[in-house]
């Protein structure tokens, strides 16, 4: 049995798994490599040149097959992070434990804390612009292509180190009503010290999962780095000569700011990670009283953590910024200025993380000046809403799906951004941190902006992905529900922070009773659009309407056909002349 | 569809509207919650009217640019764009300036470089109350070092008169968050902050532990119990002559309020 094994030693065996794995597909011969980075690609609508089957998908280093498996897994993650908001707005129906118990909630907000921001945001996006950026920029693949599959191919491993406890907690509890005793089961527990891992309290849980969740969370962190290296090399070498920085598209231009952000800020994160880990199980003194002391971990981790916040949200902004002239038929007003912005925020976002530590007890002083900048970083964002709503003033919007979600995104931005303000505002924040105000502001960003933004792109790309079209009514009622869903979750979290109560508390007080309630009908609004989506997608990818014609959205109208549609026309084009007698033509 | 949606924003924009009226309604309980509670209010006034504003005009814009048919191309607008940024620097500029100066006072900012039991000579007014508050895995201690007094059952208070709180946890980080007193301080081991108000309102005020502390954390509560100067004395009485154990629970009746 395991059970007496530290949590070190399995979580080294999966490492050398995984390395050994890698070493024999080195070592394979190259014809069991797609053709990706070799020869022009051929998928998506043929199979031609590759291994069929499941063989192709866990060989290819294809950019597109690769942005799909992204995406894929993604999706996966988001669905089981949303399953741990679902069970926690499901306990928080009641002011007592009737659902589940304390430490259950406490490790469920964890999971779904790191699920979320580790492996279905930064995933989703990676996966987008796996698949679009070499075709907006014209290039045949990524710089790195092999680099591109190992990138992914580390995301599963690390997505179940970290949440490997829960896995073993449920089976264990379904186990445990039969009459049988496995110590393994039990060892590990599932990690309940929060996402932010704040010492002494991490080193000092014995639960030896959270070694291996600490060694997924750090192997994730390298995957992310290699993609985002891919990114940074590929925007810059791989651009034909006339495409220049001022043509660049604004979404590549987010893409490289959130790239360059994320190779600054991951590998601090997992060297700080080992400096837990070596804390945790070799008797160093990095984060302990006597040493460097706790203070030490929270400037580390929000070093990397408030970056992070903007490696979220950047392409998310990139996407929107994308997509809307595209339905307002009319270009990006200020383009110059929101690239500009978008680079001042990844270089502020560097000088801020202090501001999630105004409560410790630092000098005044110190948090003056994490204020200003703080305040500082506002003033790039409120502009992108305002080129914005530039952009669609005189134009002629077509209220598609996409656009709704784009436009939604836009709504929950005001409100999202400008209850950030109050929290820069030290005074403000001492009251409201640590309660369920930050927890609705920052869900307003990380539900309200980034998965509508992902949404408006699945919609959007949708024909180039599938060669098909999704349920239009339902994509514009499900993104109206999200809208909806997204307001009624996370506002009443707002008054709730301000009648004080706080955050992590998997019971309360029963005075906040009915406004948890409200919040939870919001959360299962938000679940109900989720699952219409998940509808749409794979009904659709499987019967939709074949696409014949590639300008689905009309954009040579205005002038928006832009590469990545080129190159689809021209995949159907010769998809006709492959296959002359059209079996799937209606 | 699109009403569906124009109502949903609209609600959206009504709601931040009656954020404004929560803590507006409040009175001011000690001198941190009034300056704070200002400082909040005002920073809603501007907030909710631009939060309004900008809303509105999105929804003005879906309503009026939607299917036009007489749509212009985007024309660049150099002193627009710069406008709105000034002007948001402005308004920044505001909301740094009203915060700097309730952070700069000492009832906001207390700073931690008078360790306990040291204060600087001639800092701590003659007549000011002293409390050590200790947290621990999950329960919160009030020592007062002056009075000879330590109860981990409602911490009692007496209001108008100035309260030094030296807060320290230890074992993990703790939170001492009284959100109706406007106070909070993390409580981290090792370290020891100074909190440093004044009470004006008598009353119980819920004290909750607001820093993630492991599986007591939601169950770590307490509470402040504000009272004037002649109860605070009789309650000091009362634990001086209980404090050999017996008694202390004495208090725990009104804890559960
Ligand atoms: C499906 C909709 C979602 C619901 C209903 C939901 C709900 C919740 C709830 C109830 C909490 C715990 C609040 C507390 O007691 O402290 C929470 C925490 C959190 N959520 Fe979500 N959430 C959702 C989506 C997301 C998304 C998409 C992200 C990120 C991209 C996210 C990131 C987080 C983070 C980082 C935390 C903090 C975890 C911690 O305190 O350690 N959530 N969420
Ligand atoms: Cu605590
Ligand atoms: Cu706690």
């Amino acid at each position: 049995m395991i059970g007496p094994v530290p949590g070190v030693a399995v979580a080294l065996g999966a490492l050398l798994v995984l390395a050994a794995y890698y070493r024999f597909r080195a070592d394979s011969p190259p014809t069991s490599y797609a053709d990706g980075g070799i020869v022009t690609p051929k998928i998506g609508l043929t199979t031609t040149e590759k291994p069929s089957g499941l063989l192709r998908w866990l060989t290819t280093v294809d950019h597109k097959d690769i942005g799909l498996l992204y995406i894929l897994f993604g999706t996966a993650a988001a669905l089981w992070g949303a399953t741990d908001g679902m069970m926690m707005r499901t306990e928080l129906l009641v002011a007592d434990t009737t659902v589940w118990n304390v430490e259950t909630y406490n490790a469920v907000f964890t999971t779904h804390g790191l699920t979320m921001l580790f492996f279905f945001v930064t995933p989703v996006f990676t996966g987008i612009a796996n698949y679009m950026l070499p075709l907006l920029l014209d290039a045949d693949d990524l710089s790195f292509p092999r680099i591109n599959a190992i990138a992914f191919w580390l995301l599963p491993p690390s997505l179940l180190m970290v949440r490997g406890g829960l896995i073993t907690d449920v089976v264990g509890t379904v186990v445990g009503l039969l009459p049988l005793e496995i110590a393994a089961l039990t060892a590990l527990e599932p990690v309940a010290m929060g996402w932010t891992m704040y010492t002494p309290l991490s080193v000092e849980m014995t639960n030896p999962q959270i070694d291996v969740t600490l060694l997924g969370l750090h192997l994730s962190g390298i995957a992310t780095t290699m993609a985002a290296i891919n990114f940074i090399v590929t925007i810059f070498t791989e651009r034909p000569d006339d495409l220049g920085w001022d043509e660049l598209d604004i979404f590549s231009w987010n893409m490289l700011v959130t790239s360059g952000i994320i190779l600054l800020a991951f590998p601090l994160l997992g060297s700080t990670i080992i400096l837990l880990l070596l804390d945790r199980n070799f008797g160093t003194a990095f984060f302990a009283i006597e040493g460097g002391g706790p203070m030490l971990w929270q400037h580390l981790f929000w070093f990397f953590g408030h970056p992070e916040v903007y490696i979220l949200v950047l392409p998310a902004f990139g996407l929107i910024s994308f997509m809307l002239p595209k339905f307002c038929g009319r270009r990006l007003f200020g383009f110059r200025f929101i690239v500009y912005s978008t680079i001042a925020i990844g270089v502020m976002s560097f000088g801020v993380w202090a501001h999630h530590m105004f409560a410790t007890g630092m000098d005044p002083r110190l948090r003056a000046s994490f204020m200003a900048v703080s305040l500082a970083i506002a003033i790039p964002s409120a502009i992108k809403e305002f080129n914005w709503i530039a952009t669609m003033w005189n134009g002629r919007l077509r209220l598609t799906a996409p656009l709704i979600c784009v436009i939604g995104a836009m709504s929950t931005f005001v409100v999202g951004g400008i209850t950030g303000v109050f929290l820069a505002a030290v005074p403000v924040d001492l009251v409201l941190h640590d309660t369920h105000y930050v927890v609705g502001h920052f869900h307003l960003i990380v539900v309200g902006i980034i998965p509508l933004a992902m949404f408006a792109a699945s919609y959007y790309w949708f024909p180039i992905l599938t060669g098909r079209m999704y349920n239009r009514r339902l994509a514009r009622v499900q993104a109206t529900l999200l809208v909806v869903g997204a307001f009624v979750t996370f506002v009443p979290l707002l008054v709730l922070g301000y009648l004080g109560m706080p955050r992590r508390y998997g019971v309360y007080p029963a005075e906040f009773v009915p406004l948890n309630q409200v919040a939870s009908i919001g959360a299962f609004i938000l679940g109900v659009s989720l699952v219409l989506w998940l509808v749409n997608m794979i009904q659709s990818a499987r019967v939709g309407t074949i696409v014949d014609d590639a300008d689905v959205w009309n954009l040579k109208e205005t002038d928006q056909f832009t590469r990545e549609w080129q190159w689809f026309e021209k995949r159907l084009a010769e998809r006709r002349s492959e296959r002359p007698d059209p079996d799937e033509e209606p | 569809m699109g009403r569906a949606r124009r109502g949903a924003i609209v609600a959206a924009v009504l709601i931040p509207a009656v954020l404004a009226t929560v803590p507006a309604t409040a009175l001011a309980s000690s001198a941190t919650d009034q300056l704070i509670s200002r400082l909040n209010r005002q920073l809603l006034y501007i907030a909710v009217p631009i939060a309004v504003l900008v809303e509105a005009i999105l929804i003005y814009t879906i309503w009026r640019f939607r299917d036009n048919d007489d749509p212009k191309p985007t024309r660049e607008n150099r002193q627009l764009e710069i406008t709105w940024t000034v002007a948001t620097a402005l308004v920044l500029l505001f909301v740094g300036t009203a915060s700097f100066h309730v952070l700069a006072d000492p009832a906001v900012s207390t700073i931690s470089d008078s360790p306990h039991g040291e204060p600087e000579p001639g800092e701590v007014p003659e007549d000011a109350v002293e409390v050590n508050v200790t947290a621990e895995q999950w329960a919160f201690t009030a020592d007062y070092p002056n009075e000879g007094v330590t109860t981990n059952e409602t911490m009692v208070l007496p209001a108008n008169r100035t309260v030094y709180m030296y807060v320290t946890s230890e074992d993990v980080i703790h939170s001492v968050h009284v959100p109706d007193l406007g106070l909070k301080q993390d409580a981290v081991p090792g370290e020891t902050n100074l909190v440093r108000t004044e009470l004006s309102e008598t009353g119980e005020y819920r004290l909750y532990c607001a820093e993630l502390c492991g599986a007591g954390h939601p169950e770590m509560l307490s509470s402040i119990r504000v009272v004037d100067e002649s109860e605070y004395d009789a309650w000091l009485d009362d634990q001086r002559s209980g404090s050999d154990g017996s008694t202390s629970n004495e208090s725990t009746a009104s804890n559960e309020s």
